[in-house]
């Protein structure tokens, strides 16, 4: 560390501060303190200080980008022959993904305003924001796979007690259950694999990880193992296949926060995945897990989106979608393009998250099937859904698009059937999006969309921003130096894409809606439909397999402590009383007899022990 | 003079409160009580200034003959080991005195039966002597037997003789592999050296360590010998149940470390690998066996087998990482076990029940208890070894010093560590979220609960805060062991 850094990056350590500290401040309102006045103070406070965050960032952003990335480290905990840090790394990517963060997050701040306006806990809602926050932003700026994980484990935590937010929902129960324990079997998983690493290696920094892993002194299994124990954390954290569960029953929390679950969350889980890709390297099977991974997700994600009658469960299946092809970018070794593909999706998707939340908020109805015409009453969150789910697919100018055809090209050259891949999940994508489009804000109005009007001005104010930020990503991408090969693909990718896209549109355009279809009479397609809409039956799968495993062992384990563990002690203790009971009979008063009993014992005991002693 | 201070105020001041003149209130003597454990948490927390970290050895050391004869002496001294076990004795003896507002039957024996218990705890944290060591290991048998069987539930009197049968089976075998290291050794002095390979054959160390192991595994209490704990918690009050879990329990960790480790190294070489794989089949035993657990109090109690089988694990790894770990886990064990009885006595306060089938949504802001539930989640998220708190840093510690000498009882472990989420998950989401109700069907117009004032939560917060202060700034407390934990480690050579 040199002593003339400037101030900004000196003080680096107090981003992810930041939201920890709107935490605490908000504690006195979320506690009931305060009881004369309302939530809002904890919610500005809150605001005031992402917004202090973002500032902070784009400041060290800006000086970075200029002289170049900074590592900052400070000694947190020696023991033995465990040195632990808590470590920043300032470089470009890691500062983009940190804005990313802390803009989202303040857009999503003053959508809460605006969407949690009646809520009774206001403050205990921007407490655990800004938990979320600070966690987030610690994940992407860490430069310790150990502090990856510390900061992993506490955004499971607060996922959890956001998804809980509404705890007395039946349905929220279960599904921050769900959520909290599909990410601990990852944590778990990734806590084996951080522990192994630290154990062989002894360093937890990744560039003293990845100088380690380039020597390549482990054996071929345990390199096996340790590659997917690191592939777990982020497969839950990013909700892949088998661990995709939870965010679509995440979605049951309070809209703001899925906003930032399917947009910035995931990223985090696939930037630690990022950082330990050299170290994945060592394991062909990991990274061929994580291949099969992304495919399965990329398109079984996007089928099962298809047949999703939730507003929200289309959309947290695209992501689950979209995750898929980042883990296959990953798995291929090519960063840039999971960068490109992750900001491009966290602005979109975020965008879309919105845009739905403004249905829900307006018309209190989460059915596609029970909505319409609402494109002319809320024309912002028409445009806003639009621009965001063109964004997403490879509409021609946007950022998706420049990913989408980055992608192509770069996978031409490497592995062409996962070329396939992304355009027949470019394609689903696309046709979901349409299908959803057309339920919600075409056609004609029904019942519950009828008096629908439009959003408040709270959350108005920053859709309209992030449909502008969505339009002018393909400039941000282009000014962004580490990308400035952007735009070197060549037509035919372009085409492909776009016609893949097109392809979409016109199969989600022909697609036949009537309100009878909703479940198809034809036992085929009834059969295939089900199979979607039940998420290929993985819930009921998990009840049968592990949850009913563990059950069973945990019932086992009881009746064996109940019954002869404690049966064992209780029958000794009887045996003990009914001994005595007839033993009190052979007393016969005679002092000879007493005495030759205790020598008995003594010399039996003393021949024992001699006989061990020597 | 400090260490024997750290006996004397209690005992005096259980004397006194049994010699005092008139008939005094509950509150009263709670406030005297309260008053002497104050002076003597302080006075643990003065040991801290003469105290060297650097050195390994015994400090302060305290001598005086006493039944010379018998090789019984008066001999305390502290070291890295002690220190934090001291310090949360004095801490959780206080708690446990500010927790008990409603004694109405006989208050001046249980305030003093609370002060014997926590002088002779700390006796036998300080003691420097075997049979010493010994004598106040017995000591505190007798009031804490008393403590549930006069002041406990329903089923006390099951609970506590099974409590007094057991543990005084664990006491004989103690005191039978003491007597026979005094055989062997000639001296009941324990700053005495290990035993060495030469001196005494690998079958009879192998004996006498086991006598010990098993005597201190009922105490711990390790699996198979732990169903004793699960009832007596169930019947103890909850400052009792503070106390059991917190430092009682630590007895028998303690003299894991200090006398099976310490005084047989080659033995407990031998032994380690056994020793792993019991450790894992308690964690895992303990953690399924929460899981079904439908009775709050039983699921926290099974849960402290479960997390007592990590410092098995760690010390038969005997690394220095691994004794750290275990020096840590007990420490962040007893906290964490004390805000979560605090917690569900407040609960079985308000709502006349500790069944999980019966309560629900108590985290209700207007009729149930936020506030304890919010500590709750705290409580159970520490436990479950989320980052920030102390049970992460005592469960990381231990599985990266455990890995390398026993990567599969190490995993298997991590698989408990997991379970501990699943069962404390299920405790939160069926008690405290969902719509509100206390008994069966009581779902339309639940009875309103008392709000719990803030001081009555005082304890709780105050140990969370503790619990969130150490997963943060882990050096406070590593670095008062470390020279310690090190000095007792297996393995001198460096690691790396």
């Amino acid at each position: 560390m040199t002593p003339e850094l400037s101030l900004p990056i000196q003080t680096a350590w107090l981003i992810p501060l930041y939201g920890f500290i709107g935490m605490l401040v908000s504690l006195p309102w979320a506690c009931g303190w305060f009881r004369r006045d309302a939530h809002r103070p904890a919610a500005y406070l809150n605001i005031l200080l992402t917004l202090l965050a973002f500032a902070h960032g784009s400041l060290i952003l800006q000086e970075v980008y200029q002289s170049g990335p900074v590592d900052l480290a400070f000694p947190w905990l020696s023991v033995a022959d465990l040195e632990l840090n808590i470590s920043f790394s300032l470089s470009l990517t890691n500062l983009v993904a940190l804005e990313l963060i802390t803009g989202l997050s303040l857009l999503s701040q003053v959508y809460s305003l605006g969407y949690m306006d009646k809520e009774w806990a206001l403050a205990r809602f921007f407490a655990l924001l800004g938990f979320f926050e600070g966690a987030m932003s610690g994940v992407v700026l860490s430069d310790s796979l150990f502090q990856s994980y510390f900061l992993l484990e506490m955004l499971t935590l607060s996922t959890y007690l956001l998804v809980g937010f509404w705890y007395a929902q039946p349905l929220v129960v279960t599904a921050a259950r769900d959520a909290f324990l599909t990410k601990r079997v990852g944590d778990v998983l990734l806590l084996m694999g951080v522990v192994a690493l630290c154990s062989y290696s002894g360093v937890m920094g990744f560039n003293d990880l990845y100088a380690w892993a380039a020597q390549d002194t482990l054996s071929p299994l345990a390199a096996t193992l340790l590659g997917l124990g690191l592939v777990a954390g982020p497969t839950g954290k990013c909700a892949q296949f088998p661990m995709h569960l939870w965010l679509d029953e995440a979605m049951e929390g309070p809209n703001p926060a899925s906003i930032l679950r399917n947009s910035v969350v995931v990223t985090c889980g696939a930037i630690v995945l990022l950082k330990v890709m050299p170290i994945l390297q060592l394991s062909p099977i990991a990274i061929g897990v994580m291949l099969v991974i992304g495919s399965i997700s990329a398109i079984g994600g996007s089928l099962v989106a298809l047949a999703q009658v939730d507003i929200k469960r289309t959309l947290s299946y695209s992501t689950t979608a979209h995750m898929g092809l980042v883990f296959i970018a990953i798995a291929l070794q090519i960063p840039v393009l999971a960068l490109l593909l992750l900001f491009t999706h966290a602005v979109s998707k975020a965008l879309l998250s919105m845009s739905i939340g403004g249905v829900i908020a307006s018309t209190n109805c989460q059915d596609i099937t029970e909505l319409g015409g609402l494109g002319s009453r809320m024309p912002a969150t028409t445009t806003a859904f639009l621009v965001g789910g063109a964004g997403l697919v490879g509409f021609l100018p946007l950022g998706g698009f420049l990913a989408l055809a980055q992608s192509i090209e770069l996978l031409s050259v490497r592995s062409v059937p996962f070329m396939a891949v992304f355009l027949l999940t470019n394609a689903l994508t696309a046709m979901g999006l349409v299908r959803v489009f057309r339920h919600v804000f075409m056609g004609d109005s029904l019942i519950k969309s009828r008096r629908a009007a439009e959003v408040n001005w709270q959350m108005a104010f920053p859709m309209v921003a992030l449909t502008v930020i969505v339009l002018i990503t393909p400039l941000l991408l282009v000014r962004l130096e580490s990308l400035d090969g952007l735009l070197a693909f060549p037509l035919w990718a372009a085409a492909l894409v776009v016609g893949s896209g097109l392809l979409g549109l016109l199969a989600g355009a022909v697609l036949p809606l009537s309100k009878a279809w909703s479940r198809s009479l034809n036992p085929v397609l009834r059969w295939w439909q089900d199979l979607l809409a039940y998420d290929f039956y993985t819930e009921r799968f998990y009840r049968l397999t592990i949850v009913n495993v563990v059950a069973g062992f945990s019932r086992l384990a009881s009746w064996f402590d109940r019954n002869v563990v404690d049966g064992l002690l209780n029958g000794v203790a009887r045996f003990s009383l009914a001994s005595a009971d007839s033993l009190k009979l052979s007393v016969s008063g005679q002092s000879q007899s007493y005495v030759l009993t205790v020598l008995l014992a003594i010399v039996l005991f003393l021949t024992a022990v001699s006989w061990f002693l020597t | 003079m400090l260490l024997s201070l750290l006996l004397l105020i209690p005992f005096l001041g259980a004397l006194a409160l049994i010699l005092w003149p008139g008939s005094p209130s509950s509150a009263r003597l709670r406030d005297v009580s309260i008053v002497l454990l104050v002076v003597q948490c302080l006075a643990s927390f003065a040991l801290l200034l003469p105290f060297d970290a650097a050195d390994a050895g015994l400090q302060l050391v305290e001598q005086a003959r006493w039944v010379h004869a018998i090789g019984l002496d008066y001999a305390l001294a502290l070291d890295g080991l002690s220190l934090p076990l001291v310090l949360m004795n004095g801490v959780l003896c206080l708690v446990a005195a500010i927790a008990s507002r409603t004694i109405e039957n006989r208050p001046r024996v249980y305030f003093a039966l609370l002060l014997v218990i926590s002088g002779a705890v700390n006796g036998a944290f300080l003691a420097q002597n075997l049979l010493l060591f010994f004598l106040f290991y017995e000591l505190e048998l007798i009031p804490l037997w008393m403590l549930i069987a006069v002041w406990g539930g329903a089923n006390r009197a099951y609970a506590a003789t099974k409590f007094l049968i057991v543990t005084a089976v664990s006491g004989v075998l103690i005191l039978g592999a003491f007597l026979g290291i005094a055989f062997v050794t000639g001296t009941m002095d324990f700053s005495l050296r290990p035993i060495l390979a030469g001196e005494l054959g690998m079958t009879p160390q192998l004996v006498l360590m086991g006598a010990l192991l098993i005597g201190f595994g009922i105490k711990i209490p390790l699996f198979p010998f732990h169903t004793w704990l699960p009832d007596a918690h169930t019947e103890a009050s909850t400052p009792v149940s503070v106390l059991l879990a917190g430092v009682l329990l630590k007895l028998g960790t303690y003299g894991l470390l200090r006398f099976c480790l310490g005084l047989f190294p080659d033995a407990w070489q031998v032994a380690a690998p056994w020793l792993a794989g019991w450790a894992a089949i308690s964690v895992l035993y303990g953690s399924l066996a929460a899981i079904a657990q439908t009775d709050m109090k039983r699921m926290v109690a099974y849960s402290s087998v479960g997390h007592m089988g990590y410092v098995l694990l760690a010390a038969a790894a005997a690394t220095p990482l691994g004794l750290m770990g275990a020096l840590f886990q007990m420490v962040s064990h007893g906290l964490i076990s004390g805000v979560l009885f605090l917690v569900v006595g407040v609960v079985y306060a308000q709502t006349g029940t500790r069944d999980l089938n019966v309560l629900r949504g108590l985290l209700n802001p207007q009729r149930g208890l936020p506030l304890t539930g919010s500590l709750m989640i705290i409580g159970v998220m520490a436990s479950a070894g989320i980052p920030g708190m102390a049970g992460f840093i005592s469960e990381f510690l231990i599985f990266r010093g455990s890995l390398q000498p026993f990567p599969l009882a190490t995993l298997l472990s991590m698989v408990g560590s997991g379970l501990t989420a699943v069962y404390f998950l299920l405790l939160v989401n069926r008690a405290f979220f969902g719509r509100l109700a206390i008994a069966p069907g009581e779902v339309v117009n639940p009875r309103i609960l008392n709000r719990v004032a803030l001081r009555e939560q005082a304890p709780a917060i105050a140990l969370s805060l503790v619990v969130l202060v150490l997963g943060l700034a882990p050096e406070l407390l590593s670095n008062l062991s470390e020279a310690a934990t090190t000095g007792l480690s297996l393995i001198t050579g460096d690691l790396s």
